[in-house]
């Protein structure tokens, strides 16, 4: 059906891992997505911008099961979501989530934070655990701050941090909710420098963000919203350098 | 950009901040003698200070009379100091009541055994430390009950008792033995039995050679207690402060639990266990500790099969514990709604279910936000427990009472309630110190 999506990169959608099909969702009275349809391809790196209200936070939310959804269907790697909140064991194996304000576990040290999933839910051994979550944590460049409480590092590093841990699940698609809004800019290379080497190993991806240059560089596709409702989709040079719509040009001279 | 000449940054060097010193005279004549009013305060209250303690210490060291027979040789010996005689002529009671003497020795026994097993929770770097709490809230009461209530194994010690017994027991031995193996350096029990373990069963390797060991210990332990012969003491016998402290300890230590359960319920979106939990929770708060307790003993017998009537402790362990869980409750509720969506969310997104999110993310965090609260609700249990004794227990208070009942020693009532204010101060202070201390650990922690 959406496979043959009009702007899809040729090549990147040989297999859908989501596939979002009219999907229409309400806060109460408040009409909060608007039919959306949206297809995401494995290996595809998203970008979803769009100005404050626009519904980006509902829509990547209810992809993992944090809000419910009134209307239409959400398809991962072919497995039908569930409309209600009630917790989904495949989905949560399956995706990854980085939040805006980190979340992390602040009486658990970093490592701990990391290692959680494994032993509780992966059952592997503390050395096992101890193993990989290290792994991450080089990856991102803090292995040296193991042992410290997430409270004791700066909002990049716990950026990083948020990161290892959704990575430590080993999961299909990760889901990013703005995160570098809430960093000093110095940070925000940091963070997207790990996020820019995860779309290199051919992860799925989901990124709401406004750093129109890390879509640039990396996006495979950008998504334009506003008013809960898709405006644009389309290639990162298209959505961005030629848009179609006054108000996506609007936005982008606003935040450019 | 093009290539200017810059001006080349250099930090200033840091420098300490300048100190005001001061000595002690200093400081004192600074804040308590700054003004002609606030001298005169000073002085008015050191003068106050001054008579207080001088009349008290006059009544309770200096003019007490320490050695005498009964209340009239006392006041004959000394009419305005304190008659501590009577007080240590009755001091066995007061802290065992009526347990016979030459079975106190259990008493101090079981209580030494409890501490002990909290012991290794002092040293930080020791593993499974949540195991070792545990374990002593759901296996030493079996062992305690068995030292204070006596009894042969299989007579009068029930089966499921003396099964718990013989693992207590183990346990306690296996937690000493691995603590001395791992001072020692050397390698703990359970990881020398592994390898033997791992030939005999394919999976589970590390739980397997703790499991093992423990059931050796426990059948060495079961079998060396059934040939041990305790003269049983049935509990209208327990008293003084003995049962105080175990009334107290068992309502602290079941208002955590039953607190949470009770916490977590109103919070539900069953209905019926939404509701059924509040309206527990505010029954029970809305009523006396005294009317929870009459009830217990007088309407549990009712709801309960005929024949089964459990004895007055048990009726009081089981009021006291839900009075105390249904106020913990609401202390946990509030820790709760302290933590911020987020922490759930990020729970979710790893995959945590209900429970493992709750006991690992939401909880740990909501009791330490309130382990004031926590700690405020132990101090008040540990004194309400003095009511058990309205309802005949013959707990720390009723035995002061008889104190003054005794011919020997008609009237003295002050001297007991002194010692009895100055128990319950030393324990109630401790635990408040206590608190403020893991408060500060815990603190530290976080930035
Ligand atoms: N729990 C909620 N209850 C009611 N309305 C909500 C709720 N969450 C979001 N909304 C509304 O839904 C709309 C979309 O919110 P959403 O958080 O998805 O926006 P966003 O695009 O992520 O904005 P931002 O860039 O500020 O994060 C907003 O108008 C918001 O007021
Ligand atoms: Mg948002």
């Amino acid at each position: 059906m959406t496979l043959s999506d009009p702007q899809a990169p040729a090549g990147k959608l040989s297999r859908p891992a989501i596939e979002i099909d009219n999907l229409n969702k309400w806060f109460g009275s408040y009409h909060a997505l608007r039919d959306v349809s949206l297809t995401v391809g494995e290996q595809e790196i998203m970008v979803v911008c769009g100005p404050s209200g626009s519904g980006k936070s509902t829509l990547i939310r209810c992809l993992n099961h944090l809000e419910e959804y009134q209307e239409g269907r959400i398809c991962v790697f072919g497995q039908e979501l569930a409309r209600d909140q009630k917790s989904d064991r495949f989905i949560h194996q399956t995706m990854g989530m980085v939040f805006q304000n980190f979340n992390l576990f602040p009486h658990l040290t970093v490592l701990q934070n990391c290692t959680l999933g494994l032993t509780w839910l992966r059952k592997k051994t503390e050395s096992e655990a101890r193993d990989i979550a290290m792994g991450l944590l080089e990856r991102v460049g803090i292995e040296h701050l193991a042992d410290r409480f997430p409270g004791q590092l700066s909002g990049g590093q716990q950026q990083r941090v948020a990161i290892s841990r959704s990575l430590a699940m080993d999961p299909k698609i990760m889901l990013f909710d703005e995160p570098t809004s809430a960093l000093d800019p110095e940070m925000v290379k940091e963070v997207l420098d790990v996020m820019v080497k995860l779309a290199e190993t051919g992860m799925t991806m989901v990124c709401v963000t406004h750093e129109m240059q890390f879509a640039r560089q990396v996006a495979d596709r950008v998504v334009f919203m506003q008013d809960g409702e898709i405006v644009e989709v389309g290639p990162p040079e298209q959505v961005l350098l030629h848009p179609q719509w006054d108000r996506t040009r609007e936005f982008l001279n606003h935040i450019l | 950009m093009s290539e200017q000449k810059l001006k080349h940054f250099v930090p200033t060097p840091p420098r300490l901040p300048a100190t005001n010193e001061q000595n002690l005279l200093r400081r004192i004549q600074k804040q308590c003698f700054n003004s002609i009013g606030n001298s005169l305060l000073t002085i008015s209250v050191l003068v106050l200070i001054y008579y207080v303690a001088k009349s008290f210490l006059d009544w309770a060291v200096f003019n007490a009379v320490w050695n005498a027979a009964t209340r009239r040789e006392c006041m004959d010996i000394s009419p305005d100091g304190a008659c501590w005689a009577g007080v240590i002529d009755w001091f066995n009671g007061l802290i065992y009541g009526r347990y016979p003497d030459e079975e106190q020795w259990r008493v101090n026994g079981g209580v030494v055994m409890g501490l002990l097993w909290l012991l290794p929770l002092m040293n930080r770097r020791i593993a499974y430390r949540n195991s070792i709490l545990i374990s002593w809230i759901t296996l030493y009461p079996f062992l305690g009950a068995y030292m204070f209530l006596g009894g042969t194994f299989g007579q009068d010690v029930g089966i499921i008792h003396m099964v718990f017994t013989s693992l207590a027991a183990g346990y306690f031995i296996l937690l000493y033995l691995n603590w001395m193996l791992c001072a020692a350096g050397q390698s703990s029990l359970p990881e020398r039995v592994t390898p033997l373990t791992s030939k005999l069963f394919r999976r589970g390797q590390h739980m397997n050679g703790f499991l093992l060991v423990w059931a050796v210990l426990s059948i060495l332990c079961g079998v060396a207690l059934a040939q041990v012969n305790l003269e049983p003491v049935p509990v209208d016998r327990w008293g003084g402060l003995f049962l105080t402290l175990i009334i107290a300890s068992f309502a602290i230590t079941m208002s955590i639990p039953v607190g949470i359960l009770l916490a977590l319920g109103r919070r539900s979106k069953l209905p019926v266990i939404h509701w059924l939990s509040m309206m527990l929770i505010e029954l029970v708060r809305a009523v006396p500790l005294i009317t929870v307790l009459f009830m217990a003993v007088t309407l549990l017998p009712i709801f309960l099969p005929s024949g089964a009537e459990p004895d007055k402790l048990s009726q009081v362990l089981f009021a006291v514990c839900l009075f105390a869980g249904a106020y913990m409750a609401e202390n946990i509720r509030g820790g709760l709604q302290a933590i911020p969506d987020g922490q759930y969310e990020a729970a979710q997104t790893l995959g945590l279910g209900y429970w493992l999110t709750m006991g690992l993310i939401i909880l740990p965090q909501a009791m330490r936000l309130m382990i004031p609260n926590i700690m405020t609700s132990f101090i008040s249990m540990l004194k309400d427990t003095t009511l058990v004794s309205i309802i005949g227990l013959f707990d720390i208070m009723l035995m002061a009472r008889n104190i003054s009942n005794d011919k020997n020693w008609i009237g003295l009532h002050t001297e007991p309630l002194a010692l009895i204010s100055i128990l319950f101060f030393v324990m109630c202070y401790g635990m408040s110190q206590y608190s403020l201390n893991l408060e500060k650990r815990l603190k530290a922690h976080r930035s």
